[in-house]
């Protein structure tokens, strides 16, 4: 029953910041100093899918633009352009999270990789038309895999570890109405 | 109850859909900005760096430091055999040091016989890696000195051996340090002891590939590659590293600095390279003559 106060919704998505703080401080560590062949999960994207898919409502779309926003500028990516388009890719997912509600994980995780490999797609697209350096395409790829690759652990935790879990067909959102 | 949720919806979904259209809007204006105009919101970024991740450094420390210790551990396994290795390499380098040390002795009287200056405003100042660039397409690092420490963007840094990079990007307290290994960083040097101009061209790899060479067959693997100064933005002088020939034939160098752990960095004060601005004079038994200058050459006519 905790699921109906306001006060655990707005906890909610201040945990969501907090944990987008948490991956981006673990990226900042200065760790890798040697240039790698292959790139980690982009897990800020997966959670925010895995979160996006599930709670809705906990993901607000202003967040999530602050979430990616920041990671652009702290990540030296070129500022904008990925936020815009995960923003559109996870907005995407969370109107279709209600049919995907019913169907079971692979239908969740396809249509995760088809959004993911879109995302990919438009941001290489995009960046050689407006004539900005591209990524290499092995790293973009290997990150784009391992992405895919983590998506169940990250969903596993999401709802495991963090509770974050679908709505049950009886269940009544914060203004207790069902959902 | 169904028609209380669809109401609602109705009443929360078009602003929702505002938001979200605003939010999109600001975005791809942002990236826009940025193409136009890189340099003003780069310093944007850089302030933004500025102000949270020095914030994070006292969580960043200790685990830091711990994940560094745990990857220590791991090689206190194979610690006699690297005892074995470091003890024959050892006598190797004490062979060596007796010949660095001839050499220094020699070189020093040489440059004493030439009267060589050797330029002495080349001072340093050293800072602390806060934190890499914390994605694998880019290769640099964050220092924590900035402009409060009257650093300029394009000054080169090393660590103890060899160049590491070139400051790109200076905020209050911070600088972020463009890797020589990046793929946007360009050096000049020169290949001794041939002499070759070279640019070291970064492309994301560990060893930066060798561009414009104009003779390549008069470069051999194990050469030095020395920043040349050329462009006069740069330092000259500055061990880089040596050449190598990868599998494909291409030659590249291998850096002479330490990636593997970059934790102290010296920044190279460089002041510009003076410039010669006087024109020929005439020379009488008395001295130089003043020059002439065009508004008294008016006035003698």
């Amino acid at each position: 029953m905790n699921d109906l106060s306001l006060s655990r919704l707005w906890a909610m998505r201040a945990s969501f910041l907090f944990l987008a703080l948490v991956i981006l401080f673990f990226h900042l560590l200065p760790m890798e100093t040697t240039p790698r062949r292959w790139a980690g999960p982009d897990l800020l994207l997966c959670f925010a899918c895995a979160w996006g898919l599930r709670r809705p409502e906990y993901v607000p779309a202003l967040a999530l633009a602050i979430a990616f926003l920041m990671s652009d500028l702290l990540l030296q990516r070129p500022p904008g352009l990925w936020a815009l388009l995960a923003l559109v890719g996870c907005e995407n997912l969370k109107s279709r999270g209600r049919s995907l509600r019913d169907g079971g994980f692979a239908a969740e995780w396809v249509s995760v990789a088809m959004i993911m490999v879109l995302i990919m797609v438009a941001n290489r697209l995009i960046l050689a038309l407006v004539l900005v350096p591209v990524p290499g395409l092995t790293l973009s790829l290997s990150e784009l895999g391992m992405s895919l690759l983590f998506y169940p652990l990250v969903v596993a935790v999401t709802h495991g570890l963090m509770r974050v879990r679908k709505t049950a067909p009886g269940d009544l959102d914060a203004l207790g109405q069902r959902v | 109850m169904a028609k209380d949720r669809s109401t609602s919806s109705d009443f929360t979904g078009p602003l929702r859909r505002l938001l979200l259209a605003v939010l999109i809007l600001l975005l791809g204006a942002i990236f826009l900005l940025w193409r136009i105009d890189s340099p003003r919101v780069e310093r944007f970024r850089a302030q933004i760096t500025d102000r949270l991740v020095p914030n994070l450094d006292w969580a960043m420390a200790p685990v830091t430091g711990t994940i560094n210790l745990l990857r220590d551990f791991q090689s206190y396994q194979r610690l006699s055999e690297q005892n074995q290795e470091l003890r024959s390499e050892l006598r190797q380098m004490q062979a060596w040091k007796e010949a660095a040390l001839q050499l220094e002795q020699e070189n020093a009287r040489l440059l004493d016989l030439n009267k060589v200056r050797l330029d002495p405003r080349l001072t340093f100042i050293t800072g602390v890696v806060l934190a890499d660039s914390g994605s694998p397409f880019r290769q640099s690092v964050l220092l924590n000195v900035g402009a409060r420490d009257g650093l300029v963007d394009g000054w080169a840094t090393m660590d103890g051996i060899g160049l590491v990079g070139r400051i790109s990007g200076v905020a209050q307290n911070t600088a972020r340090v463009i890797l020589l290994t990046d793929a946007s960083s360009r050096i000049p040097a020169v290949i001794q002891p041939s002499g070759q101009r070279t640019i070291v061209a970064g492309d994301n790899s560990a060893a930066p590939p060798l561009d414009f060479i104009e003779s390549p067959d008069l470069v051999r693997p194990g050469d030095r590659v020395i920043s040349s100064g050329d462009g006069g933005v740069f330092p000259a002088g500055l061990l880089i590293g040596q050449v190598t020939a990868d599998p494909g034939g291409r030659l590249r160098v291998r850096l002479a600095a330490d990636y593997e752990r970059l934790e102290f960095l010296r920044v190279m004060r460089h002041y510009g390279t003076e410039k010669v601005t006087d024109n020929a004079q005439v020379i009488s038994p008395a001295g130089p003559l003043p020059v002439q200058t065009e508004a008294e050459a008016e006035v003698s006519e």
